[in-house]
């Protein structure tokens, strides 16, 4: 079963037992940017909690994420 | 006119006095203080600073309670591929004085005969509620535990999350003969502690979304240590007046809490982070075995002998072997970056070799799709990874690209047969999670994680084959148009 959330409210479908980290790098593939830049980025749950890029994809409808300031 | 009973005006008096003496106030009030980690996983690095924190909090309230809402293990190859795997953070987690941990998923990646040599060996209990393996396993998994705290009686209950399969999100075959049940049914049952203690605390692997919904359930819970989700918290938050906390994983942040009870009845609760990475401050017996463990001459250990010596493709060949071989699957492929050594000398392949080859503790990950799929796969793996072909297993690829911008034109597939592979057939293809995360095409089936991660599938390859010879084998053929 696939499993579904949102990555700044775009619609992403990963791998069941997926990290978070895997739904961003999918987010990055599919809008043709760099994957390298997940790594760096502070991601929020929409509660506006910090959560981590190995937190379980499956506890988080949605997220979304910053780039870092340079 | 206002009259008094002199008698009775005097003893109010006694007694609002007796109430506000210092003598009332230090019988009665009583504090509890607990240090909370989660999600630690593996970071045996932050042991000598949390160590030291542990110990400033302890001389200020000997009576600390140090808790751990488990996946205490899993992240770093020197915990998780040591001879016993995992007994680092264990030996380390003794050291700091735990008191118990809950049960998180990733304590069964060490399946269960290997978790319950670890519970035994220590000095914390390990509790989780909903949990019930076979009594052959002798696993010595409490659902909860009673603490005197200094004259203050806490009930910690343990429990954990399940997926979508009814177990937590670990491989299947290491959850084998053990019973999971539902967790806030489970929890419910443990009602009964309230009347036997001062403070009921939940230790939870259910993750911050199923701390706050079931909280709602819970009002005889006094706090809910948590863990899963790795969200990071700004110490606690109070919800249906449950104080919940949990942080972010790798011991960023540990937790203290504070609960002030008055007449045995908690009139105060609260909660503050505190950064373990970056801590000056290090408790040296701890740093001592994390040191001790960092250099162990186990990761010297020879797992296979390689007759000739590997360059990087050859080297890819033979990971792409080890997934196909130790997960059954029909074709396999890892991305060319994922191989993070570029040669390898004839002779022994060591455990350390293949924490160098492969150090990202990257899940394997099984995807049903077509050869059409599977060819839209590859593409996108490349487009995502540099545009370097990944390796792959099972299958040769014969790849032409443009050279004015690297593009793929063509690809085509061949089977081991050297035939072309059924574009229309389904095929069981094994790739580990960052290879499959890069290559999010429309197939039908997005994947599922097996539970194990990719250098334990190689470790284990090389253990079985004890030789391996690679000379000459290619996987890619390229040609430029």
């Amino acid at each position: 079963m696939n499993m579904k959330l949102k990555v700044n409210r775009k619609n992403i479908e990963v791998f069941e037992g997926a990290e978070v980290r895997h739904a961003l790098l999918s987010y990055f593939a599919l809008k043709g940017l760099d994957v390298s830049l997940v790594d760096g980025l502070k991601v929020y749950d929409l509660l506006g909690h910090e959560i981590d890029l190995s937190a379980p994809a499956s506890q988080h409808e949605a997220i979304k994420f910053k780039l870092p300031k340079i | 006119m206002i009259t008094f009973n002199t008698s009775k005006w005097r003893k109010g008096l006694c007694m609002a006095l007796f109430a506000l003496s210092p003598f009332h106030y230090f019988a009665f009030a009583q504090e509890l203080h607990i240090l909370s980690i989660n999600d630690p996983h593996a970071a045996i690095e932050q042991f000598p600073r949390l160590g030291y924190v542990a110990d400033s909090l302890r001389a200020l309230y000997p009576d600390l309670l140090i808790l751990s809402a488990g996946d205490n293990r899993s992240g770093d190859p020197i915990n998780d591929m040591f001879e016993i795997p995992a007994y680092p953070m264990v030996a380390l987690m003794n050291q700091v004085g735990f008191h118990a941990t809950a049960v998180g998923n990733h304590e069964f990646d060490s399946n269960q005969y290997g978790l319950a040599r670890l519970i035994d060996l220590g000095t914390f209990s390990t509790l989780c509620a909903n949990m019930e393996p076979d009594p052959k396993f002798k696993m010595h998994v409490k659902p909860y535990q009673l603490f005197d705290c200094g004259g203050v009686s806490v009930g910690v209950l343990g429990i954990t999350a399940l997926g979508s399969m009814g177990t937590p999100e670990s491989h299947p075959a290491r959850m084998t003969d053990v019973k999971f049940f539902d967790p806030l049914e489970t929890i419910k049952k443990y009602e009964f502690l309230r009347e036997k203690c001062d403070v009921v605390l939940l230790l939870s692997h259910l993750g911050y979304k199923d701390d706050v919904k079931f909280s709602a359930e819970l009002p005889w819970v006094d706090i809910i240590v948590g863990g899963h989700s790795h969200t990071q918290l700004d110490g606690g938050e109070i919800h249906n007046g449950i104080l919940i906390t949990q942080n972010s994983k790798s011991l960023r942040y540990a937790t203290h809490s504070t609960l002030v009870l008055e007449d045995n009845k908690i009139v105060e609760k609260k909660a503050e982070r505190i950064a373990i990475a970056g801590q000056p401050n290090v408790n040296k017996t701890v740093a001592e075995l994390v040191r001790y463990f960092s250099e162990n001459p186990s990761f010297k250990r020879a797992l296979a002998v390689a007759e000739t010596p590997m360059v990087k493709e050859e080297l890819g060949c033979m990971v792409c072997d080890a997934y196909m071989a130790e997960t059954g699957a029909d074709l396999s492929y890892q991305n060319a970056g994922g191989v993070r050594i570029e040669t390898h000398e004839a002779g022994d392949m060591t455990v350390g070799d293949v924490m160098k080859m492969d150090p990202f503790q990257n899940d394997a990950v099984e995807v049903f799709c077509t050869g059409k799929e599977l060819s839209e796969m590859l593409i996108s793996c490349y487009d995502n990874d540099k545009q370097r072909f990944p390796y792959v297993g099972g299958m040769t690829c014969e790849i032409t690209t443009n050279p004015a911008d690297g593009k793929i034109k063509k690809l085509v597939i061949y089977d081991k047969e050297g035939k072309k592979l059924n574009l229309k057939k389904t095929y069981r293809v094994v790739s580990n999670s960052y290879s499959v995360a890069v290559s999010p095409t429309s197939r039908q089936d997005m994947g599922k994680s097996i539970g194990i991660t990719t250098p334990d599938l190689i470790k284990n390859y090389l253990e079985h084959q004890g030789r391996i010879d690679y000379q000459g084998r290619r996987c890619l053929r390229f040609v430029e148009k």
